[in-house]
C-alpha cells in the first residue's frame, strides 16, 4: 500500500529508471567485450532493450490510484499557489492560529467546567442538598447547610448517602520539627465512600474517628505523599503534628483524586460535625449519592419528610417556608462557574466568527486577483468542479495549517489562563489539553475552512469564462462586490458588541477601582498567619502570641504602628447574629465581626467618628467594650446613637464605645438594605481579641487566618520584620503570604480584572480584524479604480478629492457596521449584565466611546490604503 | 506513444511471467541474466525485448512473489538483483503443473486428426 502513495512514486520512479540504465550498460559492456564497438554496441543495446519510458508509464499505470493521485496533486498546486503569496498566506495562516489557539483554551475550560462527567464513579448519581427559600413570594436556593440539616439527612433519608465539607485552607503541618503550610480539608466520614474513591493505600477515617473525642487522623493526597515525604513506602501509620496536635496517617488517597469541586488538597481530617459550634451555622456544604435502587423521587420525598427535623436550628418565620431537595452534583458545580466561562467562550466564538469573515473576504479578493488564472484554466479544459475543488484545497490546507498551529497556541493560551484566573477561579485547573479538545480544534479547523473556502470556491464556479478573459477593465462597483462589503459590514457589527461589552467591564472596573476603601491604603504591609492550632486553644495563649510578636514589630525600627485583626478591608469578613441587650432574643440581625488589638484604628488609619477608639486600659478583665462603623449606625440605630447602647454578639455583652468610618469589604450578607456589588461598605463590629472566648477563637479561626499589618515607610524592610517577628515568637508558625495592603486590594479585583482583559484583548483582536477588513475592501477598490482615477484626475479632479472618494466608501462601511453592532449589543449585553457595577447595560458614555473608537479605527483603516492614490500618475495609469 | 498494459502478457500468454519465476528460482539474478537466461534456454526462440521484463518484474514484485534488491554484477557494476520468495516458490510450483497439463493437453489436440 505504501508504495502505492502519490509522494513515493518520485523515488520509485528513479529507482526504476536506475535499474534500466544498469540493464543497458551492463548490455552495451557485454557485447563490447564480444568485440562489437563501443557505437554498434550501444545502438544494439537500445534496440534489443525498446524505449525505457514506455515501459516506467507501463508501471506508473500499474499503481495508479485516481482519487488519491488528484488530490495529492491538487494539493502541491495548491502549496505551490500559496508560496507564491507568502504574506497572504501567512496572515491567514497566523490569524487562524491566534484565533483557534483562543477557542481551544477557552472550549477546553468550557469542556472541564461545564460538560464533562465528574471524575467519580456513577457521577450521575452525586447530587448536593439544597435548601430552598420562599420569602414574601421569592425563592432562593442555597447550597449550604447546618449540622441538624446534615443529621437529618444522614440518620432519616435512607435513600441517599451523604457526606459533608466544612471550611478548610491552610493549615500548619509540622514534619520534623520543620513547619509547612499545608491546604486541608475537613470532610465528614462518608465522603470517600460518596465519591465512590478508595485510598490507594492504607484506609479512610470511620465513623468513630469522625466524632468528638476520636482519635485524631489524617488522609494524605498523592502530591502531598510525593511532596512531603518523598513518597516512603511507611508513610501509613506514621504521626504528624497537624494544628499542632499529632494525627496519624491512616491513608494516601489515589493520584489525581481532587475534591468534588476541582480544588486540590493536601489532606483530609474528619470534620467531626455537630450541632453546634461550626455545625450551629449555615458552614456545611454537602455531596450526597443515591444508593442503588432508590430513585430521586424517592429522595426528594423523604427530604421533605424530614423537613421539621432538618431545620430545627434554624428561626421560625411566618412569612417564610423552607425545603431540603437535591440538584446533581455536575449542575450545582458548574453554576458556580458557568456565567465567566459562557461570557469568554461567547467573546472567543465571536472573535473565530469575525476570523473566518475576513478570511472569506480575503479569499474573495483572491480570487477576484486570479479570476484570468481561473478563466484560462476553464479556457483550456478545466471542469468548473476541478477549480472548485482547486480553491477549497487552498482553504482546508490553510485551515489545517492554522489549526495545527492553533493547538500550539491553545496549550500556551490555556496554561496562561488558569494562571491567570487560576487565583479566582480554582477549578479552571480541572482543564487540560487532551483528545476532545484536539478533537474541537479539529473540527473548528475544518468549519473554519467551510466557512471561508465556500464562498470564493462557489463565486468560481459561476465565472463568465469568455468576459473575464476578454479583460473588462473596471470601473466603479461590480455588482458582485457587495458579498465582501457585508462581510465587512458584519465584522465591524460583532466587533463593536465586544467592544460595547468591554466599554461595560471597563467601567465597572474603574468604578470599583476608584472606591474611597475608607483607610491608608499606602505603606501597609500584612501577613496572615494560621492559629489552627492546639497550642493556641485558649485567650491567654493567643493574646500572649499576639502581645509578644507585636512588641517585637513596634520595637524594631520603621515600623511606625502595628495591629492585629481576624480579617482586613477588602476580603470577606465573618459574619453572625447580634442583638441588642435590651431588646427581644428572637429579633437578632446579621452583622460582620471582626477582633482587633488595640492599634487596628491608628495602624489602618480609619478614622474615629464620635466616641472613642480602644484603649490599653480595655483589656481582659475589664467592661467588655465594641466599635461599631457608621453602616452599622445606619441600618440598625437609626434612631437613636449607637453609641452608650449594649450588644450581645458572641459571649459577654458588651458597650458600644464609638463609631469609626466604613472600609470596604467583599460582601458576605444579603437582604434588605444592604450594599450590594463586589466591595461595599456593610455593617460591622469591632471587638477586642483580649475581651473574647476560647471557644470563639477556636470556632474563628477555624475559618479565617488572622492578619497582621504593620504601617512603614519601607515596607521591604517591614516584610522582613514581619516574618521574623512571627517566627521569632513561635518557630513552629510558618507564615502563609506576605502582602502589601496594595496587593490585597487588587486580588479583591481579580475577578473583574480578569474579566476586563480576556474580553479585551477578544475585541481589540476584534476590532483589529474588522480594520483589516475594511483596509482590504478600500486597497482593492483602489487597486481596480487606477485607470479611472487617473482619467479623473486628468480631467481635472485633484487627488484629494479622490482619497476622500475612496476612503468614504470605507468610513461608511464601518458606520453601517456600528449602527448594526449597536442593535446587536442591547440583547447581546445580557451575557455581561451579572459582572457590571454601577453601569447600565446602555450606558451611554460606552456607546459613544465604542463609536468615536471605531470611527477612529475605521477612518485610518480607509485612508491608508486611499492615500496610494496621491502617488497616481494619470499618464501611466491609462497607458496600463 | 504507450502501449497498454499486458500487451505482451497477451504476446506470451502470461507465460513471460512464469519464465522469470522459473529463472530466478535458480538463485537470484538481475535483469539482463534474465533476459538472457530466457534467450539461451529456449535456443533463442523466445526471444523478449529486454524493457519489457520491467513490467513483469514489478507486477511480480508486487503480487510478492519476488523480491529485489540492489548489488553488484560479475563486472563490478550495480544491478538489482531478483529472487523468488516463499510464496514464490509456491505460486511458481502450482503454475508450473498447471501449465504442463495445459502444453500437454493442446499438444494432445494439435497431434489427433
Amino acid at each position: 500500500m505504501r508504495r502505492l502513495l502519490p509522494w513515493r512514486r518520485a523515488a520509485r520512479e528513479r529507482d526504476r529508471d536506475a535499474e534500466m540504465r544498469a540493464h543497458m550498460a551492463l548490455f552495451v559492456e557485454q557485447l563490447i567485450e564480444r568485440g562489437i564497438p563501443a557505437g554498434e554496441a550501444r545502438r544494439q543495446a537500445r534496440v534489443r532493450f525498446g524505449n525505457p519510458r514506455v515501459r516506467l508509464e507501463e508501471i506508473e499505470d500499474m499503481n495508479r490510484m485516481p482519487i488519491v493521485e488528484t488530490i495529492w496533486r491538487d494539493a502541491r498546486y495548491a502549496i505551490r499557489v500559496l508560496a507564491r503569496t507568502p504574506a497572504f498566506t501567512l496572515t491567514a495562516v497566523a490569524t487562524l492560529a491566534l484565533v483557534i489557539g483562543a477557542t481551544t483554551a477557552v472550549l477546553s475550560l468550557a469542556d472541564a467546567l461545564l460538560w464533562r462527567p465528574l471524575p467519580f464513579p456513577e457521577p450521575d448519581k452525586l447530587a448536593a442538598i439544597i435548601r430552598i427559600e420562599t420569602r414574601n413570594g421569592v425563592t432562593s436556593t442555597t447550597p449550604a447547610l447546618d449540622g441538624a440539616m446534615f443529621e437529618a439527612v444522614r440518620d432519616r433519608v435512607p435513600s441517599l448517602d451523604i457526606a459533608v465539607m466544612g471550611g478548610g485552607g491552610g493549615i500548619n503541618l509540622v514534619l520534623n520539627g520543620t513547619p509547612v503550610y499545608a491546604r486541608h480539608s475537613r470532610v465528614s466520614e462518608g465522603f470517600s465512600r460518596v465519591l465512590g474513591v478508595t485510598p490507594a493505600r492504607g484506609r479512610w477515617f470511620n465513623a468513630d474517628e469522625d466524632r468528638a473525642g476520636g482519635s485524631a487522623v489524617t488522609v494524605l493526597s498523592h502530591q502531598a505523599w510525593q511532596r512531603y515525604f518523598a513518597a516512603a513506602e511507611d508513610v501509613v501509620g506514621r504521626t504528624v503534628l497537624l494544628r499542632g496536635e499529632p494525627h496519624q496517617i491512616v491513608g494516601i488517597m489515589p493520584a489525581g483524586f481532587q475534591s468534588v469541586d476541582g480544588v486540590e488538597f493536601d489532606l483530609w481530617v474528619p470534620l467531626r460535625a455537630s450541632t453546634s459550634g461550626e455545625g450551629g451555622g449555615d458552614n456545611f456544604w454537602s455531596v450526597t449519592r443515591l444508593k442503588p435502587g432508590a430513585s430521586w423521587t424517592q429522595a426528594k420525598g423523604e427530604l421533605v419528610a424530614v423537613r421539621e427535623d432538618a431545620f430545627r436550628l434554624q428561626r421560625a418565620r411566618s412569612n417564610v417556608t423552607r425545603d431540603l431537595s437535591v440538584q446533581p452534583m455536575a449542575e450545582s458545580l458548574a453554576e458556580r462557574v458557568r456565567e465567566p466561562i459562557v461570557l469568554l467562550s461567547s467573546a472567543v466564538m465571536a472573535v473565530l466568527l469575525i476570523a473566518c469573515v475576513n478570511l472569506a473576504s480575503l479569499m474573495l479578493a483572491r480570487a477576484d486577483g486570479r479570476t484570468q488564472e481561473i478563466a484560462t484554466r476553464m479556457a483550456l479544459g478545466g471542469g468548473r468542479r476541478a477549480v472548485v475543488r482547486q480553491l477549497m484545497v487552498e482553504a482546508i490546507i490553510i485551515a489545517g495549517a492554522g489549526g495545527l498551529a492553533g493547538l500550539v497556541t491553545g496549550y500556551f493560551g490555556l496554561q496562561g489562563l488558569q494562571t491567570l484566573g487560576g487565583q479566582r477561579f480554582e477549578q479552571w485547573s480541572r482543564a487540560a489539553i487532551d483528545g476532545r479538545v484536539i478533537a474541537f480544534a479539529i473540527g473548528i479547523s475544518a468549519l473554519t475552512s467551510l466557512a471561508f473556502g465556500l464562498a470564493p470556491a462557489i463565486r468560481a464556479s459561476r465565472l463568465n469564462v469568455a468576459r473575464a478573459l476578454t479583460g473588462s477593465r473596471g470601473v466603479a462597483g461590480k455588482a458582485y462586490r457587495w458579498p465582501r462589503r457585508v462581510l465587512v459590514i458584519s465584522e465591524v457589527a460583532i466587533g463593536v458588541v465586544l467592544l460595547v461589552a468591554t466599554g461595560l467591564l471597563v467601567r465597572t472596573f474603574i468604578n470599583v477601582r476608584s472606591l474611597e476603601p475608607g483607610f491608608d491604603r499606602l505603606n501597609l504591609v500584612t501577613a496572615s498567619v494560621s492559629l489552627r492550632d492546639a497550642r493556641y486553644n485558649t485567650t491567654a495563649s493567643i493574646n500572649q502570641f499576639f502581645d509578644q510578636s507585636l512588641q517585637r514589630l513596634t520595637a524594631t525600627p520603621g515600623i511606625e504602628s502595628a495591629a492585629i485583626s481576624l480579617e482586613v478591608p477588602y476580603e470577606r469578613l465573618l459574619n453572625l447574629g447580634f442583638r441588642y441587650a435590651d431588646e427581644d432574643a428572637a429579633d437578632s440581625s446579621m452583622t460582620n465581626l471582626c477582633y482587633v488589638t488595640p492599634g487596628f484604628l491608628r495602624a489602618m488609619g480609619i478614622p474615629v467618628k464620635s466616641g472613642r477608639d480602644f484603649s490599653e486600659q480595655d483589656r481582659a478583665g475589664t467592661p467588655p467594650v465594641a466599635l461599631v462603623n457608621e453602616a452599622f449606625q445606619r441600618m440598625y440605630s437609626k434612631d437613636r446613637p449607637a453609641i452608650g447602647r449594649r450588644i450581645r454578639a458572641s459571649g459577654p455583652e458588651r458597650e458600644i464605645v464609638g463609631v469609626v468610618g466604613d472600609v470596604k469589604v467583599r460582601p458576605s450578607l444579603g437582604g434588605p438594605g444592604m450594599e450590594t456589588g463586589p466591595l461595599v461598605s456593610q455593617p460591622l463590629i469591632l471587638i477586642l481579641a483580649s475581651q473574647t472566648t476560647d471557644s470563639f477563637f477556636r470556632l474563628v479561626h477555624t475559618w479565617f487566618t488572622p492578619v497582621w499589618t504593620v504601617r512603614a515607610r519601607d515596607t521591604g524592610a517591614a516584610s522582613v520584620a514581619l516574618t521574623r517577628a512571627i517566627s521569632e515568637t513561635d518557630p513552629l508558625i510558618p507564615v502563609s503570604s506576605v502582602r502589601s495592603m496594595d496587593g490585597v486590594m487588587s486580588e479583591a479585583l481579580t475577578e473583574q480584572r480578569l474579566l476586563m482583559t480576556l474580553v479585551g484583548v477578544l475585541a481589540s483582536a476584534a476590532i483589529l480584524l474588522a480594520a483589516i477588513g475594511v483596509h482590504g475592501v478600500i486597497a482593492h477598490t483602489v487597486a481596480e479604480r487606477r485607470r479611472e482615477f487617473g482619467i479623473r484626475i486628468a480631467l481635472g479632479a485633484t487627488a484629494a478629492d479622490a482619497v476622500r472618494s475612496v476612503s468614504l466608501g470605507g468610513i461608511s462601511l464601518a458606520a453601517t457596521g456600528a449602527v448594526a453592532g449597536g442593535l446587536l449589543s442591547i440583547p447581546a449585553t445580557s451575557l455581561v449584565r451579572s459582572f457590571l457595577w454601577r453601569v447600565e447595560v446602555s450606558d451611554p458614555w460606552t456607546y459613544a466611546g465604542v463609536a468615536i473608537a471605531l470611527l477612529v479605527v475605521a477612518t485610518v483603516a480607509s485612508v491608508l490604503p486611499a492615500l496610494r492614490l496621491l502617488r497616481l500618475n494619470p499618464a501611466e495609469a491609462l497607458r496600463n | 506513444m504507450r502501449r497498454r498494459a499486458g500487451n505482451d502478457r497477451d504476446l506470451l500468454g502470461g507465460t513471460l511471467d512464469l519464465l522469470i519465476l522459473r529463472v530466478v528460482r535458480a538463485g537470484p539474478a538481475h535483469g539482463l541474466q534474465i533476459a538472457e537466461s530466457i534467450e539461451q534456454k529456449s535456443d533463442d526462440v523466445l526471444l523478449v525485448e529486454q524493457g519489457s521484463l520491467y513490467p513483469a518484474l514489478h507486477r511480480l514484485e508486487e503480487r510478492g512473489w519476488i523480491e529485489a534488491e540492489w548489488g553488484l554484477s560479475d563486472t563490478n557494476r550495480k544491478a538489482k538483483f531478483y529472487s523468488l520468495t516463499r510464496a514464490g516458490r509456491k505460486h511458481l510450483a502450482a503454475e508450473e503443473s498447471r501449465f504442463t497439463q495445459l502444453a500437454r493437453a493442446i499438444a494432445r489436440v494439435l497431434r489427433s486428426t
